[in-house]
C-alpha cells in the first residue's frame, strides 16, 4: 500500500484516511462574509443633555469673556486719567526740584550761548508734523468739532444755570438797608 | 463617573455665573451714563439734541482746533483729556410730555455710591438742576448734569478730568451764547 492517497489522492485509497478526512472535513477553512454581531455596535451613545451644557458653558464663557474685555478696554482710559492730571502739575516742580540753586543768570546766559540757540531749531526739527487729514477725515473732525461745541454749550449753559439759580437767593441781601 | 462629570460641570456653571456677575458689576462702575432709556422722548420734542462722541471721535476733533486762537486752544486744553461726551436734550412745545418715571432709570444709575450729588436746585417755576460728579482719587472722573425744566430735559454726561471752572466760563466763547451771567470774582493776589 503505497501513501500515494495520503500525499495527492492518487491511487487505492486508505479507509483511515478517509474516516479521518470525514471527521477533520468538518473544521475546514469555508469563505463567508465578514459580520459583525449586534453586541460589538458602540454601546454607548453620548447623552445630549451633556452635550447641550458642554456647549452652554463654552457659550457663557465666551460671553464672559467678551464683557471682560470690552470691560477691560473701559477701565483702561480711567487709569490713564489718574495719570493725566499729574503730568499737568508736575513740570514747574520737577525744574525746580532738579536745580534747586540754579543761578537766575543761567537763563540770559543760555539764551546768548549760540550752541543752545541752535537746540530750539534742532527740537522743532525732531517734532513730527501734524498727519494731513484726508478729506474724508476733515469732513469727520469738522462734524465732530460741531458736535463736541454743542455739547460743552449745552454742558456750559446748564453749569452757568446753577451757578444763576444758586447765587440768586443772596442778592436781595444787597437791597436791604442797614439798620441804625 | 456620571456623578462626577455632573458637580464638574456645576462648579464650572457656578464659576462662570459668578465671573458674568463681576464683569457687570464692573461695567456697571464706568463713569458713563446709559441715557438710551430717553429716546422714545425724540418723537415727542419738537426740538432733540443727541450728542454721543467718544474718545477717538474727540481726538479727531481736536486735530482741527487752531493753536493760534486762543478760544479754541483753550478748549482744546479742556476736551483733550476727556474720554467721551454724551448729551441728551428734548425740547417740548408744552408741559408735560415727560415724567419722571421717563428719568428713573437714568436716576438709578447715579444712585450708585460712586456718584455724589454736588448741587441739586429745586424750583417749581424753573425745574430742577442736579450736578453729580464721581471722583477717582480726588480726581474728577465723571460729570452729570440733570436739568428737568417744565418743557426741557437735558442731560449731560462727561468722561474724563473735567475743569468745572473752565467748562462754566466756556460759555460766550466760540460761538457758545453768554447768558449775561456775572462770572465769578477773580480772586485777589490777598486771597491768594
Amino acid at each position: 500500500m503505497s501513501d500515494d492517497y495520503l500525499w495527492d489522492k492518487r491511487g487505492e485509497p486508505d479507509p483511515d484516511v478517509q474516516r479521518l478526512e470525514q471527521i477533520l472535513g468538518t473544521l475546514r477553512y469555508q469563505e463567508k462574509p465578514l459580520e459583525f454581531p449586534e453586541q460589538i455596535a458602540p454601546a454607548r451613545s453620548i447623552n445630549p443633555v451633556f452635550l447641550l451644557a458642554i456647549a452652554a458653558t463654552l457659550l457663557i464663557a465666551l460671553v464672559a469673556a467678551g464683557l471682560w474685555l470690552m470691560v477691560r478696554k473701559n477701565q483702561m482710559p480711567r487709569n490713564q486719567l489718574a495719570i493725566a492730571p499729574a503730568a499737568h502739575s508736575t513740570p514747574k516742580p520737577e525744574k525746580e526740584a532738579i536745580a534747586p540753586n540754579k543761578p537766575k543768570t543761567a537763563e540770559p546766559v543760555a539764551a546768548n550761548n549760540p550752541e543752545t540757540q541752535r537746540r530750539p531749531h534742532f527740537a522743532k526739527a525732531k517734532i513730527p508734523a501734524k498727519p494731513a487729514l484726508s478729506p474724508m477725515e476733515q469732513q469727520e473732525a469738522f462734524a465732530a468739532k460741531q458736535q463736541l461745541l454743542l455739547a460743552l454749550r449745552l454742558a456750559s449753559e446748564k453749569l452757568n444755570e446753577v451757578q444763576r439759580r444758586t447765587v440768586a437767593p443772596t442778592t436781595p441781601m444787597k437791597n436791604q438797608h442797614k439798620v441804625g | 463617573m456620571k456623578s462626577l462629570f455632573h458637580h464638574n460641570y456645576l462648579k464650572l456653571l457656578i464659576a462662570t455665573s459668578f465671573l458674568t456677575m463681576a464683569v457687570q458689576i464692573s461695567q456697571a462702575q464706568t463713569p458713563r451714563l446709559q441715557l438710551n432709556s430717553l429716546d422714545h422722548l425724540a418723537a415727542k420734542a419738537s426740538e432733540t439734541v443727541d450728542v454721543s462722541i467718544d474718545e477717538r471721535l474727540i481726538q479727531t476733533a481736536i486735530k482741527i482746533f487752531k493753536d493760534e486762537d486762543p478760544d479754541e486752544r483753550e478748549i482744546k486744553k479742556l476736551v483733550s483729556g476727556l474720554k467721551g461726551i454724551y448729551v441728551k436734550s428734548f425740547e417740548f412745545e408744552k408741559e408735560g410730555e415727560y415724567t419722571t418715571a421717563d428719568l428713573q432709570a437714568v436716576r438709578v444709575q447715579l444712585q450708585d455710591p460712586a456718584w455724589s450729588r454736588i448741587v441739586n436746585v429745586s424750583s417749581k417755576k424753573d425745574g430742577n438742576i442736579e450736578v453729580y460728579l464721581r471722583m477717582h482719587n480726588d480726581q474728577i472722573i465723571g460729570l452729570a448734569v440733570l436739568s428737568a425744566e417744565l418743557k426741557e430735559l437735558t442731560i449731560v454726561n462727561l468722561i474724563g478730568p473735567v475743569d468745572l471752572e473752565k467748562l462754566t466760563k466756556l460759555e460766550g466763547r466760540m460761538g457758545v451764547p453768554e447768558l449775561g451771567i456775572e462770572p465769578t470774582k477773580p480772586k485777589t493776589k490777598n486771597e491768594q
